[in-house]
């Protein structure tokens, strides 16, 4: 039991890249993009989780009770913004070659029409 | 040593950008444009500073004050060594030069692209100086976001096509080295990379660390742009504008470079596997970057495409001198990453040169049309004879350097692919001088079946600004006193490789030299452009000959580079694949 | 390479992977049970010496505040970008215009849509507000609170329709946010420096246990987050509702 979120990290990982290599669609392999992401919001939160502690947040428990990494989730807050930015830009730059190509199949869109 | 300098370095642009950026539509027409270029200059300052106050050890800058409590670090460093600030300074540079070549050529978007081009800077400025690897991790990212934007920026299909692949490829390696830390903080529960190196050398054996060591290097690499990571790069820096390729291939490219020996020598240089595969995987995946980028670079006729490939040869050089783990190596390594920033820098602003004054990138396309403006000429053939390796200045100190780690090496005539990569690269340069400049050349070669595409730039400022500083960025390159470069790359390499430790005096001096690498890499040069430039005077027997056995070689190389996404990042885990291997049987 | 060759280098690929994740997963420390130092001496130092009850933020905003400053200009830089290659500024004062994309019609808006989110629209917007200033209390924090307001915004759109959006929230207000934002966090940065403190030290005074000014620096960078974020995510929902305008003649599409 004690590997299933290191397993989980990984199947997100690969299932994300096997996507990427074989989408026919821009936006899908964006979304793969994303499903890759989140494996590693996984193995993060993964690494700083404790049987039995509770929320790095003291205002209802006393500092001092047993509590989780705090210094996962702020890197995973970081990782989300990373997501959030980059997938933004993605999409802008899908959407302006999907107006001058009117494609979006990777298999069809070749820099400099090789 | 405490320091409050090497802050500045990243948080200074960033302010400026954030400033520009709230004001941008109540400046002055060229406002943008000033304040850029004297921020890059200040950068240039600061790392010339910084350089030289690490005499005593590195400048360490805990943030928020928060120093190690009880010998566990709980905040985030700046360490500035001598390498560290050296970088500093070449980015620095390298942006100002294309701050003053790009002076208005970007008015359309206002100060969009100066913001841009100004957290691009910061980013690699904290790059090289941080200490932390998840801060390590933030400003590589910053630096891949700002360069996507930038890659577009003519929002043509090609562009929009070499960004996109760009964009997918670099965050698949964003996500990858935020795996391999995820991995080294589960196992090691540090984020402090000297810290980090401490706890690997007490896990001997765990090969979680390996496992976090070969998906950080495939960041890098990707990055770095080594074969078989490599196949973005050239659809990217083809298609960017040239002010932004200048700065691509002269100093982002290197950062992968740099990234490796900093993760190398903080982290991992205590762990056997990792010291093992970087010897026997990534020395060797270095000297075939070199040697098929070099052929890639001779087979282009698309100007920009040409030089991307020079790029993925000449990074090869710069990984093997990292990858032979020795102090000479690592310093030829940052002699010749200086060094060739420059002169690639300068070639991209040529580049753009062409773009603007003729309309046009394509060599076969701009045969003989160059003759008006021959100062560029003579630049660009500057350019390329160093780029083979003419003995003088960064360059030939730095092949000297490796040379002479390579002596010790079980295989030393691995070396020879340094000439050889050279050598192509610098013939192609030349060629491409004689052709568009002089009009040689009416016989085309292998080069012919290339892909290309015509692509003009706007021609909205003199020809003596445009090369004002190229020239500088070549004198540069080429007149620096060859004893200080070298003397100064062993000390930042001792520096780099030590950290935390005052350096231990190295003796200047000569380097012990065994083959004339430079001019072996200027002879080939000379001989690949003037056989090609002269192939009509050739008996048609010796041409045709040599071409049969060549044209499928090339052909075939350039079928590999498809621009499909899905090649790419099948060869990305192919890359992988060789890392882990090379772990596995180290 | 043909999609079969591709497949036949992956699989080789992944092959010759398996080994090496296999040894990795096995050797992986046991889930939910192994040391945490870094976590832990977070836990000890930041109530006592920030008195802040949320660790994240003080992580975020104090200990590890520089990341943050990162991760700021790199949320910038993506949406400069973003409006770099959706080319923003045209539509700038265009007010009258209809969003219309081809001839696809644009439906009326039901009463009910327009009321619903006059009414959600301005409580949105205020709770983000309230998340914004209880980071260092509870969860939340800049980046949480500006989505939500960025989201407020949005419903001004789905209730007002575009052109009141367009008049409501003008692009240069949304870039005056966004870099003040980032801005007002260097500024903290450097205005600690000279004091003689390093880079981003918490110089304010600390305020007292569970107050919404506790935290010193805290709660000041936390809003310029904030205000960045709201600015960034407004400015990207305007580029991608500018997607649905034409483009006049001579503008580029």
């Amino acid at each position: 039991m004690s590997a299933l979120p290191w397993l989980v990290a990984l199947w997100l990982f690969a299932i994300g890249f096997y996507g990427m290599m074989t989408s026919r669609h821009y936006v899908h392999l964006i979304g793969c993009l994303s499903v890759m992401q989140s494996g590693t919001y996984v193995l993060l939160l993964a690494a700083g989780f404790r049987w039995g502690a509770g929320p790095p947040i003291f205002s209802d428990h006393p500092p001092g009770t047993p509590a989780v990494d705090p210094v996962v989730q702020a890197l995973v807050l970081t990782d989300i913004v990373v997501g959030a930015a980059v997938t933004a830009l993605l999409l802008a730059l899908a959407l302006q070659l999907h107006k001058r190509r009117g494609t979006l199949d990777p298999e069809e869109l070749k820099p400099m029409r090789r | 040593m405490s320091s409050a300098l090497p802050p500045l370095a990243a948080a200074g642009p960033i302010l400026v950008a954030a400033i520009l950026l709230a004001l941008g539509h109540h400046l002055p027409r060229r406002s943008a444009d000033i304040v850029a270029v004297l921020t890059a200059l200040a950068v240039v300052g600061l790392g010339v500073l910084m350089a030289t106050r690490t005499g005593n050890g590195a400048l360490l800058h805990w943030f928020g004050g928060w120093s190690p409590r009880d010998g566990l670090p709980i905040g985030i460093a700046f360490q500035a060594d001598l390498a560290g600030s050296a970088m500093v300074a070449l980015v620095g540079l390298l942006f100002a030069a294309s701050f003053v070549f790009a002076w208005g050529f970007f008015e359309e978007v206002g100060v969009q692209f100066h913001v841009l081009m100004l957290v691009f800077m910061a980013a690699m400025c904290g790059f090289c100086l941080t200490r932390d690897l998840f801060n390590l991790f933030v400003w590589f990212e910053v630096m891949s976001v700002a360069a996507f934007a930038l890659t577009a920026y003519r929002l043509e299909a090609s562009a929009l096509e070499g960004a996109l692949n760009f964009t997918v490829t670099n965050s698949l390696g964003s996500l990858m080295m935020l795996a391999g830390i995820g991995l080294l903080y589960a196992r090691l529960g540090r984020l402090d990379m000297l810290a980090l190196g401490e706890e690997a050398a007490r896990a001997a054996g765990d090969p979680v660390i390996p496992g976090a060591f070969c998906l950080l290097a495939a960041a890098l690499l990707i990055k770095g742009a080594t074969v078989p990571f490599h196949l973005w790069l050239a659809d990217a820096h083809a298609v960017a504008p040239s002010p932004v390729s200048m700065v691509f291939s002269g100093a982002m490219v290197a950062m992968g470079v740099f990234g490796l020996a900093r993760l190398t020598w903080t982290i991992f240089a205590p762990v056997a596997e990792v010291t093992a595969a970087l010897h026997a995987v990534i020395l060797w995946l270095g000297a075939a970057a070199a040697v098929l980028g070099g052929m890639l670079c001779l087979g282009q006729r698309h100007v920009k495409r040409m030089l991307a490939f020079s790029t993925v040869s000449h990074t090869g050089i710069l990984l093997m001198g990292v990858a032979l783990l020795s102090a000479e190596g690592l310093a030829g390594t940052l002699a010749y990453l200086v060094g060739h920033g420059l002169v690639k820098g300068a070639l991209f602003a040529l580049a753009g040169v062409l773009m603007a004054r003729l309309g046009g990138i394509d060599e076969i396309g701009l045969r003989g049309r160059g003759r008006e403006i021959w100062p560029a000429g003579l630049a660009f053939a500057a350019g390329g004879l160093l780029l083979a390796g003419l003995p003088v200045g960064l360059m030939e100190e730095g092949t000297k350097l490796l040379d002479a780690a390579a002596g010790s090496e079980p295989y030393p005539w691995v070396i020879l692919a340094v000439p050889i990569g050279a050598g192509l690269t610098g013939a192609a340069v030349l060629r491409a001088t004689g052709r568009i400049f002089l009009g040689w050349g009416e016989v085309k070669g292998e080069e012919e079946h290339a892909p290309s595409e015509d692509e003009a730039e706007k021609a909205n400022r003199p020809l003596p600004l445009m090369l004002a500083p190229v020239v500088a960025m070549l004198l540069l390159a080429a007149l620096l006193p060859a004893h200080l470069a070298a003397e100064v790359a062993q000390h930042a390499a001792t520096g780099m490789m030590q950290p935390g430790i005052t350096p231990a005096s190295v003796s200047g001096g000569e380097v012990p030299q065994h083959l004339p690498l430079g001019l072996l890499g200027l002879g080939l040069a000379l001989l690949i452009a003037g056989w090609h430039l002269g192939r009509s005077r050739l008996p048609t027997l010796l041409s045709e000959g040599v071409e049969a056995v060549s044209a499928p070689v090339f052909a075939g190389l350039e079928r590999l580079h498809s621009g499909l996404i899905g090649d790419e990042l099948a060869w990305i885990l192919a890359g992988l694949a060789l890392l882990s291997l090379g772990i596995w049987f180290a | 390479m043909s999609p079969r060759a591709r497949g036949i280098l992956a699989t080789l690929a992944a092959l010759a992977l398996a080994p090496g994740a296999l040894a990795v997963l096995r050797a992986m420390p046991a889930f939910g049970d192994h040391p945490l130092p870094y976590g832990d001496a977070v836990n000890r130092i930041a109530p006592a010496e920030r008195i802040v009850s949320n660790m994240v933020t003080a992580v975020n905003f104090d200990l590890r505040g520089f990341d943050t400053l990162g991760e700021e200009v790199m949320l910038l830089a993506a949406v400069v970008g973003t409006v770099v290659v959706l080319r923003g500024s045209r539509g700038e004062g265009v007010g009258d215009r209809p969003a219309t994309c081809g001839d696809r019609p644009i439906p009326p808006r039901s009463e009910a849509v327009v009321l619903l989110c006059r009414i959600i629209a301005p409580l949105t917007l205020l709770y983000g507000l309230y998340v914004v200033l209880h980071a260092q209390l509870t969860p939340g924090g800049g980046f949480q609170g500006g989505a939500i307001i960025g989201s407020g915004l949005l419903l001004v759109w789905v209730g007002e329709g575009y052109n009141a959006w367009r008049r409501l929230v003008p692009g240069v207000v949304l870039h005056a946010l966004e870099g003040g934002g980032a801005g007002l966090y260097a500024l903290m940065g450097f205005g600690a420096m000279l004091t003689g403190a390093a880079f981003l030290t918490n110089v304010l005074p600390l305020g007292e246990w569970g107050s919404i000014l506790s935290g010193g620096v805290i709660p000041v960078v936390n809003f310029g987050v904030g205000l960045a974020v709201s600015g960034a995510f407004g400015m990207l929902f305007l580029e991608f509702l500018e997607e649905t305008r034409e483009p006049k003649d001579g503008e580029e599409p």
